[in-house]
């Protein structure tokens, strides 16, 4: 069986709060996998623990209790972080740097030099569609902008682990969407991404599994399909059915123990229909 | 797309990547167009050397008025510049999030904060070469005016004795150690600044408890004189002006401009004790910072 790309046992943090008795607990004895390749979002409302948790596998703040790994390597330790990309939600960057020199900052603290850097950096800018603002200085960056560069600095060391917070928090649909094409583009790579959003949507798009985090605690757990399918009702979708045909299908329903639970005509998206109306452009 | 070369083997220490941060650091405040007070600097220096031509001061007060004057300036605009350029940097970084897409790269925290510092340092020592280089222009300048109006109707001989003598009070290697102590000065203020901001809620914070670490700095001799001078000081009052003598540093002793100005030459002996000191206080400010860093809860 393959190392996992993140294998959290047992994590607890607590937070004291200062000059009074009273702790917070903000994650409860947390233990999962991410499986490498998998998409999996990490779900829960405001204050939740998914950022704690997600901190906490980055070795940003040290757990109370409990171990996290990342591909087999404990994450408190630097070395492990070579494995990892991280895009916080809304980022900055340093707004005096253009795109192309924050990828060759980026690049320059992984390690990475000369011509495979410059390379590196090039590719990354197309590959986020952006080698055409590479020089302009991030100051004057739009939101979705941003957010793409901050893909783009997650990627530079070719990492096999993505951790994404609220990756399209504050852009609008046509970037949102943009973004949501890179995260599949980079699942279809085999990256390994571990996503916190609160747009279930988009995570039901994405997502091959997720954790839904209450209160500290794990309380949903599992492949997405499996937890939303409801296993006792069939969806059929019929294109040019004539009157006739509908009328012949329930009455072989009501001969049947069956029941049509709800008919009605199919709907689009709103997104969808208003990336139509817009032409797909933010 | 193409693909990296085979992953290195990581490393505990990498100067490359605190070269990578400390230039960056260095740009940032570059960019930031704090160089803007260079120009200040400049300005003020001209008009003391105009100034002290238009009253009938005598040549060596002259010189003295400007070297004064400037050497004052860089200490002040030096001092200024760490505190104020340092002090933005760890709460800018962790308000932006910044500090956590670099944190989550392969650096180590002492990288990080080394790199902050190693920036901070490089933009003083600029700012400190240009200043004296500026400084050093205005003496040349002052020298060639003052020779220019001393020698008319000396004899060849009278002229060479006048313009040594008017040299010799112009720039000479003797503000060496005056400028290198205002540098150090300023350095270990920016190792004291980036301690106060591992753990200050603000920038504001910061700024004001390192002007009152100055301001103790400044008069903690005095104090110290005065008490140990005092028949009522207990043996109380000196753990205390020790104890105070091992947080802030004791900043009359970097202030060998006072003598350098009045002409007199800096021993070698003091001047290695000065440098020493500097950066001992540097390093032990920038490993206590380190160390609440590294603990620190991002």
């Amino acid at each position: 069986m393959a190392t996992p790309a993140i294998s959290i046992r047992n994590l607890t943090k607590v937070f004291p709060i200062p000059f009074k008795r009273e702790r917070v607990v903000a994650v409860k004895n947390l233990s999962l996998d991410v499986e490498p390749g998998q998409v999996y979002g990490l779900l829960g409302p405001n204050g939740s623990g998914k950022s704690t948790t997600m901190k906490i596998v980055l070795g940003l703040i040290p757990p109370t209790a409990g171990t996290t790994q990342i591909f087999g390597r404990d994450s408190s330790m630097v070395d492990s972080r070579e494995d990892v990309g991280f895009l916080p939600e809304n980022p900055y960057f340093y707004k005096y740097l253009t795109g192309y020199e924050t990828l060759l900052f980026y690049g320059k603290i992984c390690g990475i030099r000369g011509a495979a850097l410059r390379d590196r950096a090039e590719d990354l800018l197309k590959l986020v569609s952006l080698e055409n603002a590479r020089d302009r200085r991030l100051g004057g960056y739009s939101k979705g902008m941003l957010q793409r560069i901050g893909l783009a600095q997650a990627l530079i060391q070719e990492p096999r682990l993505l951790v994404l917070d609220e990756p399209t928090a504050g852009v609008d649909p046509a970037g949102s969407r943009e973004i949501r094409d890179l995260i599949l583009n980079f699942k279809a790579r085999g990256i390994t991404i571990l996503l916190c959003s609160h747009l279930l949507g988009q995570v039901q798009e994405i997502c091959d599994r997720i954790g839904i985090l209450h209160r500290g605690d794990l309380v949903r757990e599992g492949r997405l399909e499996d937890l939303i399918s409801i296993e006792n009702q069939t969806e059929l979708i019929l294109e040019n059915t004539s009157p006739e045909l509908l009328g012949e299908i329930q009455a072989l329903v009501t001969k049947s123990n069956a029941r049509i639970v709800e008919n009605r005509k199919p709907q689009t998206t709103l997104e969808r229909f208003f990336l139509d109306v817009t032409g797909g452009k933010s | 797309m193409n693909t990296l070369p085979s992953k290195t083997k990581h490393r505990i220490f990498s100067p490359s990547r605190v070269s990578a941060i400390a230039g960056n650091t260095l740009l940032e405040l570059v960019r930031l167009k704090v160089f803007y007070f260079l120009l200040l600097f400049a300005l003020l220096i001209i008009g003391t050397a105009g100034f002290t031509s238009v009253f009938d001061f005598k040549i060596q007060e002259q010189f003295q008025m400007l070297k004064d004057m400037s050497l004052g300036a860089m200490s002040i605009f030096t001092l200024l510049l760490s505190i104020l350029a340092t002090a933005m940097m760890l709460p800018k970084d962790i308000e932006d999030r910044t500090l956590y897409t670099i944190l989550a790269k392969p650096v180590p925290r002492f990288e990080y904060l080394m790199g902050k510092l190693v920036g901070v340092f490089m933009l003083l020592l600029v700012s400190t070469l240009v200043m004296s280089a500026m400084f050093a222009l205005a003496l040349y300048a002052k020298q060639q005016v003052v020779i220019g109006e001393s020698v008319h109707g000396l004899t060849p001989s009278q002229v060479l004795e006048v313009t040594a003598d008017i040299k010799a009070h112009a720039f000479t290697f003797s503000l060496v150690p005056g400028i290198v102590a205002i540098y150090l000065k300023a350095a270990l203020f920016a190792a004291l600044t980036m301690l106060i901001s591992t753990f200050a809620t603000s920038s504001i914070f910061t700024i004001f408890i390192a002007f009152t670490a100055y301001f103790i700095g400044s008069v903690e001799g005095i104090a110290r004189e005065y008490w140990y001078a005092s028949p009522t000081s207990g043996q109380l009052a000196k753990i205390f002006l020790a104890l105070v003598a091992l947080f802030f540093p004791d900043l009359q002793l970097f202030n060998l401009v006072d003598d350098i100005v009045a002409g007199n030459a800096i021993p070698t002996a003091l001047f290695l004790k000065t440098v020493g000191l500097g950066l001992a206080y540097t390093g032990v400010y920038s490993f206590v910072a380190y160390v609440i860093f590294s603990f620190k809860e991002l």
